[in-house]
């Protein structure tokens, strides 16, 4: 298997707020532990120090009143970007984020475009406990007024943040957590995204079409390339999910014939199924077969010692790609 | 507080004739409204709830656009950055976070951090109100509350909502506070002028709780009578601060007929005016 060095996704972050912070005086940010501490993944360390307690604001524990202040910084013209500390942990600032930060442009007439930033670190894999695992990414996906990103790379992670402070209505980023502090991944074609908000082919092939996004993309490569040279993966990182960014996808499957979803959040009414309904309706011709999902069960992340079970292993992506394509 | 009666009775009667579809009428908190809004003057920037049709008429919104968004044409019918009165906002206390928000945001620029958020009774048990009282609290952010205590959250009495008065709960987060009747618009303005103050001169948070009376439904859909006794509601309607007042000033004799008769004008033209526009 192919792996290359990476820059680590919570330097990248770090960089890029960094420069975000340096060349906008509207940019701040709020979260809880990110000043003194750097945030509990420490993605924020050093900031504090470099650019002061005011711009880089260790917030209250309450995370509505996180999203809720930040929604009415964006109403005096400042660009906030919310960390919460963990994906689970989200929900106390669902109805800021809902109710408040998605409607306020629209409520406003268009005389506010809130450019807010919420960043939340993400999924398994690490042996957290309790609601310290989560993918709730589906949750906001499904929100008109809410932009949602699962990048997989301090690349992506970098070119989304810069686009999201401009964007003027709410962005949801998603960060892996497993993927921090991790130096190598699978090799991944240098193709650039055609835009911010585009898609990525990441690994070009002719035999089936992997939709995929955040931290699982890299076992998605890790089985494409282990398949190879018997099976021909091609592999799309979404990098949004919403808006979706179809028109890859489709021109994707127009040429493999075969679509296989995978993502770490459950399937039931999940990305895959906004995916394979779309595929259904715009590109049904081109497919050799039915389009696919691989992801949980519906039902809560287990505790630690389970998790192996309930995540989407190498070896199960590689057996799906061998029974769709046999 | 005669036009904003006038504004807000033919808004009821519109509603009756089906040309909007809801109203939450402010009646018997006109006092409470025109006297807080007075106080506090022009530059600070006020997050409302959806109740407060005097502040808004008093900043400047038409009476047409008050009622825009009642009859389905738009979430705001006024200019919230010019007129510095912002959207009304339906979920019940998130505006209260967005108030201290925006005061933080204003300090860090700069610029006038005074914010004037209004809430009522119901909202309050809301945890974002409590949030907010917290952050402004600990940020010293110049925001005074203004809670309007009409003593019911729909049909749920305020004994039952809550064992502390809302002055009494702010001072437990650090806030100081007051609480001053809602009948007289002097006294109201008297008690704001002084917490105005206070957020001025010590950029720091300041609470007023205003009891007032409810004459009609939480809303036009509200049927009141199913849940409160009609002695209650007689004495809101006695207690109504609109009439009280222009008979004090006409017994005062600080106004006269003719004073009445320019205003009784000004109200059927703004009248006549909406029932133009929506009827």
């Amino acid at each position: 298997m192919s792996t290359v060095p990476t820059a680590r996704l919570a330097e990248s972050i770090n960089a890029t707020l960094a420069d975000l912070l340096e060349q906008d005086p509207r940019v701040l940010l709020l979260g809880e532990d990110i000043g003194r501490l750097g945030g509990v993944f420490r993605v924020t360390r050093g900031l504090r120090e470099r650019f002061g307690a005011d711009r880089v604001r260790d917030a209250l524990l309450a995370e509505a009143t996180i999203v809720g202040q930040a929604v009415g910084m964006t109403m005096s013209g400042l660009v906030p970007v919310c960390e919460i500390q963990f994906d689970g942990f989200t929900y106390p600032a669902v109805n800021q984020l809902v109710t408040q930060a998605a409607r306020i442009g629209d409520r406003w007439n268009g005389q506010v475009s809130p450019s807010l930033v919420v960043r939340i670190p993400t999924a398994g894999g690490v042996r957290g406990v309790e609601h310290h695992s989560e993918s709730n990414e589906a949750l906001f996906a499904r929100v008109p007024g809410i932009s949602v990103a699962c990048p997989s790379t301090g690349e992506d992670a970098d070119q989304i943040l810069r686009y999201a402070v401009t964007l003027g209505s709410p962005v949801v980023m998603y960060e892996p957590i497993r993927l921090y502090w991790r130096r190598s991944t699978p090799a991944r074609d240098a193709e650039p995204a055609r835009s911010p908000t585009a898609a990525r082919v990441v690994r070009r092939g002719t035999d089936l079409t992997i939709a995929t996004y955040g931290a699982i993309t890299n076992e998605v490569l890790e089985a494409a390339h282990a398949l190879s040279p018997e099976v021909d993966v091609e592999v799309v990182d979404l990098r949004w999910v919403a808006p979706l960014d179809m028109a890859t996808v489709l021109e994707s499957v127009s040429r493999t014939g075969r679509l296989l979803v995978v993502h770490e959040g459950s399937k039931d009414v999940g990305i895959g199924a906004e995916i394979a309904a779309s595929v259904a309706e715009h590109g049904f011709g081109a497919l050799r077969g039915p389009v696919r999902r691989l992801a949980p069960d519906r039902r809560a992340y287990p505790p630690a010692d389970f998790e192996k079970d309930y995540l989407i292993s190498v070896q199960e992506i590689k057996d799906e790609v061998l029974v769709m394509t046999k | 507080m005669l036009v904003a009666r006038g504004v807000d009775e033919e808004a009821r009667q519109l509603q009756k004739q089906g040309a909007l579809d809801l109203w939450l009428s402010c009646q018997g908190q006109e006092a409470a409204q025109v006297g807080s809004a007075l106080a506090v003057g022009a530059e600070p920037t006020v997050f409302p709830a959806y109740r407060e049709h005097a502040v808004a008429l008093l900043r400047g919104v038409a009476p047409e656009e008050l009622v825009a968004q009642w009859a389905g044409r738009t979430f705001c019918g006024w200019d919230p950055r010019r007129l510095r009165f912002f959207p009304y906002t339906l979920v019940l206390a998130a505006q209260t976070l967005h108030g201290v928000g925006y005061s933080i945001g204003q300090r860090l620029q700069g610029l006038e951090d005074f914010v004037v958020v209004y809430i009522g009774d119901g909202a309050t048990s809301e945890g974002d109100m409590s949030e907010a009282m917290n952050l402004a609290a600990v940020e010293s952010a110049s925001v005074l509350f203004v809670c309007q205590n009409n003593g019911w959250a729909i049909s749920k009495p305020a004994e039952e909502q809550m064992r502390t008065s809302l002055a009494e709960r702010a001072r437990g987060f650090g806030i100081e506070s007051a609480r001053v009747p809602g009948q007289d618009p002097e006294a109201v303005f008297a008690a704001c002028s002084k917490a105005a103050a206070h957020v001025r001169e010590q950029r720091a948070p300041y609470l007023v709780e205003i009891p007032v009376a409810r004459i009609h439904g939480h809303s036009t859909s509200d049927a009141q009578e199913v849940y409160r006794s009609r002695e209650d509601i007689a004495q809101a309607k006695a207690a109504d601060p609109v009439s009280a007042y222009a008979a004090r000033l006409s017994g005062l004799g600080l106004v006269d007929s003719a004073w009445f008769d320019a205003v009784d004008a000004e109200v059927r033209e703004l009248r006549e005016r909406l029932m133009k526009e929506y009827a």
